[in-house]
């Protein structure tokens, strides 16, 4: 129950809001439950009072029926506005709540996205809030709302005829057992059906995507049985929804005609045996109760059950938020004006999990200005490196430094904002070109995005688009090339930070010959007077180095320049050589 | 239908029995018990009824959404390829779940609802007219507007319902690509950025909901107000009536009683012509699918296509471990038919939508050899292939697999006799066995060790805990890109075709191993007509023939000794990748 009560803790800030509704709901319950009260009355004293003279008759019937619209009238209006008060206080909780939600996943370090796939976390933002607004507005207000409305019906009742009252109620705890019931069925019903769907709608995505390579492979007969798999179970969970359903209102239906089968037969018996307790005011009154009776009954029922499911909810969306961040900012701060640009990893071990060591021990340092690329098989910690010094993973032992200040004591959003980065899938956000390469930086005029894209030989590429900088792209960057969208993210890491130091990723595979020389004379630009390390796949990058680090299995195997490493014939003349050996040499 | 309606008309007409009769003391026990046994009676009847009559129609619906959307799914694995790249993955799915849903539902509460609503309407309308005219006359008059404000309300919440969901996909969009772009979002510092759009989207969430609900949650105060006004009438013009001592309690009560009965099927009217609406819309948008035509099909019908298949993807007489890869090889035409594996293009064009991406192309590929295609992106080399395939079929001239034009070998056959690997090729989410046996009917472990090995993938599998039953994708692991592509290799060859097509299947792998696997398949290749597709020299060398590609046209063709001695993209390609390596090498 602490879960509820910390989600209850998000509505204390509109306590007040919740007071007036809560008000607003007493108010409904009184007023709209009188109603009946009222046609008691107009049946007793107007309709059935033989002794009173006509006209007297018809000027109260007139009287009441002017009180029962006013009250119903106004009754109704503040149960329009309680209702939209209601759904306003839910939708300012679940505002703060997704905005704390999405936040905490922003903040979040890179090993928990490397374990968490971007679905479950899309599940968090969307339908998991989505269930919790549920169970703020509908469930917990509209419960309270639905009992209130039961003991205003209930009072009233028992205020006109108790003993006909009690008759009802007796069947009260079976009916309410049977819906319950009902709906907890009905539930199971609709969770199969979701699960099925979802299983369905994945296979279905991955069939549509692949279709060409099932046509080919002449697949598609066996994927028309994978399909008729699970389609036929998601067709019985359907059949289970209609058998609970179609229970349902026939359940309510039988319910009210009971109700009204005992109100006539005890009051009928009442009436015949000569009771004054009873009027036929009193039965028409009831029989208008009951109608009223079996709605916040039914809801009620419902409510109860799904509870659970928004438990569930709330448990995951408060793990999420109970997250640790493992890489966190310090108290106190670093926050130099200027980088002169030194990178020392001194005496490095780290590993992504336990003990499986990435980087063993790893000491080396780039001097300002320098291009330093890292050269070795795949696996060898590489890129590991590049991710240290970023913070996108802390280092286990050792420490990686910048100008002598562990990247520790830094705002990792002030280091980064210092960073360049180039990665290996160019990463294309919705939104124009031009906003892709400034990212919305301050301070980025339109001048210098087109200077940026220039440099990097983007240029030419995106005047030829349909609206230029302002084409629109998606977040799929769908319509560039690889190439293009290489260009593009280079521009943007130009234009975001020709200020300090830029770490760069090799990025150039799959590319046809012409565009990678554009690529290759892009990256020497950048690179120009920049404190750079290079992750190289190939050769013709490495040339371009001060140094070159040889990695291995995570170890530091050699480091110099190439002629350096090439006299040592070492491994780097072994990489060297796989490098080289092609079908030419037989 | 008739009888459920019937009873629930006539039962608040016993209760006007009992309670004119309470009135006027006429009644004695004993008729009261047999009143009520006859109302406990008609009252059980109607809850059954009640509930077949929502159980039939729902469960017939629900079969028919099923057929419906079999049919959809079976007429897509027949469409061609150029229909995929037009429609957006995303779209089919919401045609093949919330469109037909939308049909199902139209057909369901159309028929459960639209029949009830009838009913009721004319029976109502009868019994209530017989009884007290006038009365009768007050509740239509009611009614009639109410409906129609109901459907207006309905309406108006509609349309704020869909801009709603529009800007709620577009906060969840907003979410998807934070989370996928993370990396690049923290590489450059964006949060704060990210995280002020995202709290201005969510501001817009706020009020388009509260537009939306400001129409939803005024629906049920209408309603229940509206309720109240005719009752108030009712007890307003009955009761001058029964003090007049026209009219008596009961029938009043029995009017009551009818009034709250029309309620829900008179409103369930407006919700259900707007089901039969949105139905209509969406089974249009299902029948573009169903009505779209297949563009590759095979011309002459008198093979039966399914004959084929099973004949060419039965694997025959794999040999087990510890042979060269070549001994496993059964030459193609035991198991290719008749149709030997020569691919020829004759003056082949292929133009889509205006743009010419072929242009006169005439090839001979002798079955047994190998075709090395290069050429600057966006040439038409992967085009090129395709057309073989039948992914797409070209628009001038003809591709002839055997001496037979594509076109008139059926489907079945001529993709039968090929193996394909893409550059960015399609994984399954199931076992690494599955994917890399997808194109054989009953692939065997040999089989696919063989595959694995000849595409350098034995070493990876071996390094997986659970080997050749790892899953893949999200539930699985994440293969690299190079270990796509390998396993899409394992995959063509692995169907022992009699063509092999590679459209630069190598360009993630790195270079050792692009030479360890090029080994291997070697002898792979030469037992079997292949066309592949490359940017590396290292590779193409390997070809009997090489052509490029340049803007839709071959402009060189020859072997790799030939090309290097024109001049032209191959020998500059050349140069430029030994310039590369010298200048490695010297200094």
């Amino acid at each position: 129950m602490n879960m509820a009560k910390r989600l209850l803790a998000y509505s204390l800030p509109y306590w007040r809001w919740l007071i007036l509704a809560f008000a607003m709901i007493t108010f409904t319950a009184l007023s709209i439950n009188f109603l009946p009260v009222l046609i008691q009355r107009i049946t007793d004293q107007c309709l059935m009072n033989a002794d009173a003279p006509a006209d007297e008759r018809i000027e109260l019937l007139m009287r009441l029926s002017v009180i029962y619209i006013s009250i119903a009238g106004i009754g109704h209006l503040v149960r329009y506005f309680q209702a939209m008060l209601t759904a306003w206080i839910g939708q300012k909780i679940i505002y703060d709540l997704r905005l704390e939600v999405f936040r905490k996943v922003l903040r979040m370090h890179q090993a928990y996205f490397d374990r968490t796939a971007v679905g479950t976390l899309m599940t968090r933002v969307t339908s998991d809030i989505e269930r919790l607004q549920h169970f703020v507005t509908e469930g917990v207000v509209g419960s309270i709302a639905d009992l209130f409305m039961l003991f205003g019906i209930m009072g009233y009742m028992i205020y006109i005829s108790p003993w006909l009252s009690l008759a009802i109620f007796s069947t009260l705890p079976l009916l309410f057992a049977f819906m319950f019931y009902v709906n907890t069925k009905l539930r199971d019903a609709n969770r199969d059906i979701r699960d099925r769907q979802s299983r369905l709608n994945a296979f279905l995505q991955e069939s549509l995507t692949g279709m060409t390579t099932i046509q080919l492979f002449n697949r598609e007969a066996s994927a028309m049985e994978d399909f008729d798999e699970r389609h036929t179970k998601l067709r019985s969970a359907y059949f289970d929804e209609v058998r609970w359903f179609s229970l349902y209102f026939p359940t309510v239906e039988g319910g009210q005609a009971l109700a009204v089968l005992l109100i006539l037969a005890v009051g009928g018996m009442m009436l015949l045996q000569g009771s004054e307790a009873i009027t036929l005011g009193i039965f028409v009154a009831f029989l208008a109760y009951i109608r009223d009776f079996f709605r916040p009954l039914g809801s009620l029922s419902d409510k109860a059950g799904s509870f659970q499911i928004a438990m569930a909810s709330i448990e995951r969306v408060f793990a999420l938020l109970d997250a640790e961040e493992e890489v966190q900012d310090p108290a106190q701060t670093e926050a130099p004006d200027r980088i002169a640009g030194t990178i020392a990893f001194n005496k490095v071990w780290f590993a992504y999990n336990n003990d499986n060591w990435v980087i063993k021990d790893l000491s080396f340092s780039v001097e300002p200005g320098q291009v330093l690329a890292v050269v070795g098989a795949t696996g060898a910690g590489k890129s590991t490196i590049i991710n240290l010094i970023g913070r996108f993973y802390d280092v286990q032992q050792g420490a990686v430094t910048i100008d002598g200040i562990d990247v520790r004591q830094f705002n990792k959003h002030d280091l980064r904002g210092r960073l360049g980065y180039v990665f290996q899938d160019p990463f294309i956000f919705t939104g124009s070109v031009a906003d892709n390469i400034a990212l919305q930086t301050p301070g980025i005029s339109r001048a210098e995005v087109i200077h940026a894209a220039k440099t990097v030989n983007a240029h030419n590429f995106i005047e030829a688009m349909p609206e230029g900088y302002d084409t629109v792209l998606n977040e799929r960057g769908e319509g560039l090339s690889l190439g293009q969208k290489q260009l593009l993210v280079m521009a943007r890491a130009l234009a975001q930070n020709p200020e300090l130091l830029f770490v760069l990723d090799e990025a150039t595979a799959s590319v046809d010959t012409a565009t990678e020389v554009l690529i290759q004379d892009a990256l020497a630009k950048l690179m120009a007077n920049r404190t750079s390390i290079v992750i190289a796949h190939r050769l013709s990058t490495i040339r371009h180095a001060d140094r070159i680090l040889v990695m291995r299995h995570g170890e530091l195997v050699d480091q110099g320049t190439h002629n350096e490493l090439m006299a040592h014939d070492g491994y780097y003349r072994q990489l060297y050589d796989l490098l080289q050996h092609s079908p030419e040499q037989k | 239908m008739l009888v459920a309606v019937g009873i629930n008309l006539y039962l608040p007409y016993l209760m006007r029995l009992v309670i004119d009769g309470l009135t006027e003391h006429s009644l004695d026990q004993a008729a009261l018990v047999r009143l009520l046994a006859t109302y406990l009676g008609l009252g059980v009847v109607s809850v059954v009824f009640s509930r077949l009559l929502r159980k039939i129609p729902l469960k017939l619906s629900h079969k028919i959404e099923y057929e419906l959307r079999a049919d959809v799914f079976e007429h897509l694995t027949g469409l061609d390829q150029e229909y995929f790249r037009g429609e957006r993955t995303g779209d089919l799915m919401t045609r093949m779940s919330s469109d037909v849903n939308l049909v199902r539902d139209a057909i369901g509460q159309g028929l459960l609802q639209g029949i009830r609503t009838v009913a009721v309407l004319v029976l109502a309308s009868i019994v209530m007219a017989l009884t007290e005219p006038s009365l009768a006359l007050l509740v239509v008059a009611l009614y009639l507007p109410m409906v129609g404000i109901f459907f207006l309300i309905l309406r108006v919440m509609r349309v704020r319902q869909k801009d709603l969901q529009e800007h709620v996909s577009e906060v969840s969009n907003f979410s998807q690509e934070s989370f996928s772009g993370i990396r690049c979002i923290k590489g450059f510092a964006l949060e704060r950025r990210r995280n002020a759009q995202f709290e201005e989207l969510n501001s817009g969430l706020i009020k388009k909901t509260m537009m939306m609900q400001a129409s939803r949650q005024s629906l049920w105060p209408f309603m229940a107000f509206w309720f109240c006004l005719g009752m108030i009438l009712i007890l307003n013009l009955g009761g001058r009536k029964i003090i007049a001592g026209e009219l008596t309690l009961g029938t009043l009560t029995q009017f009551i009683q009818y009034l709250l009965y029309m309620q829900w099927p008179l409103l369930a009217l407006s919700w259900t012509t707007s089901l039969m609406q949105r139905g209509k819309v969406s089974w249009d948008r299902i029948r573009e699918i169903l009505d779209r035509e297949p563009k590759i099909k095979h011309r002459t019908s008198n093979v039966e296509p399914d004959e084929f298949r099973s004949q060419n993807m039965e694997p025959q007489n794999v040999e087990v471990d510890g042979r060269s890869p070549s001994e496993f090889d059964i030459p193609c035409s035991t198991f290719c038919g008749s149709t030997s594996s020569s691919i020829e293009f004759h003056n082949v064009g292929l133009t889509i939508d205006g743009r010419e991406f072929l242009h006169n192309v005439f090839l001979e590929i002798p079955a047994g050899t190998t075709l090395g295609i290069t050429g600057p992106t966006g040439s038409g080399k992967t085009l090129l292939v395709s057309l073989v395939a039948r992914l797409m079929d070209a628009t001038n001239g003809a591709v002839k697999v055997g001496g037979t034009d594509v076109r008139d070998l059926p489907l079945g056959q001529l993709r039968g006799m090929i193996g394909f690997a893409a550059q960015e090729p399609v994984l399954f989410s199931r076992t690494l066995e599955h994917n890399i046996g997808f194109g054989v009917v009953k692939p065997d472990k040999d089989l696919i060790g063989w595959a694995a090995e000849v595409a350098h993938l034995r070493s990876d599998v071996e390094s997986f805990p659970e080997q050749y039953q790892t899953m893949l994708g999200e539930r699985g692991v994440t293969l690299s890109g190079g270990q796509r592509q390998r396993t899409a290799i394992s995959r063509a060859i692995a169907r022992r075709p009699g063509i092999l097509i590679l459209d630069d299947v190598l360009s993630a792998v790195d270079t050792q191993t692009e030479a360890a696997i090029m080994e291997k398949l070697q002898p792979v290749m030469n037992e079997r007509t292949t066309l592949f597709v490359s940017h590396r020299i290292s590779t193409l060398h390997y070809a009997d023939e090489i052509i490029v590609i340049e803007d839709g046209r071959i402009t060189q063709r020859g072997s790799h000794a030939e090309l290097i001695r024109q001049p032209g993209y191959y020998a500059e390609l050349n140069t430029m990748q030994q310039l590369e390596e010298k200048l490695e090498e010297g200094s």
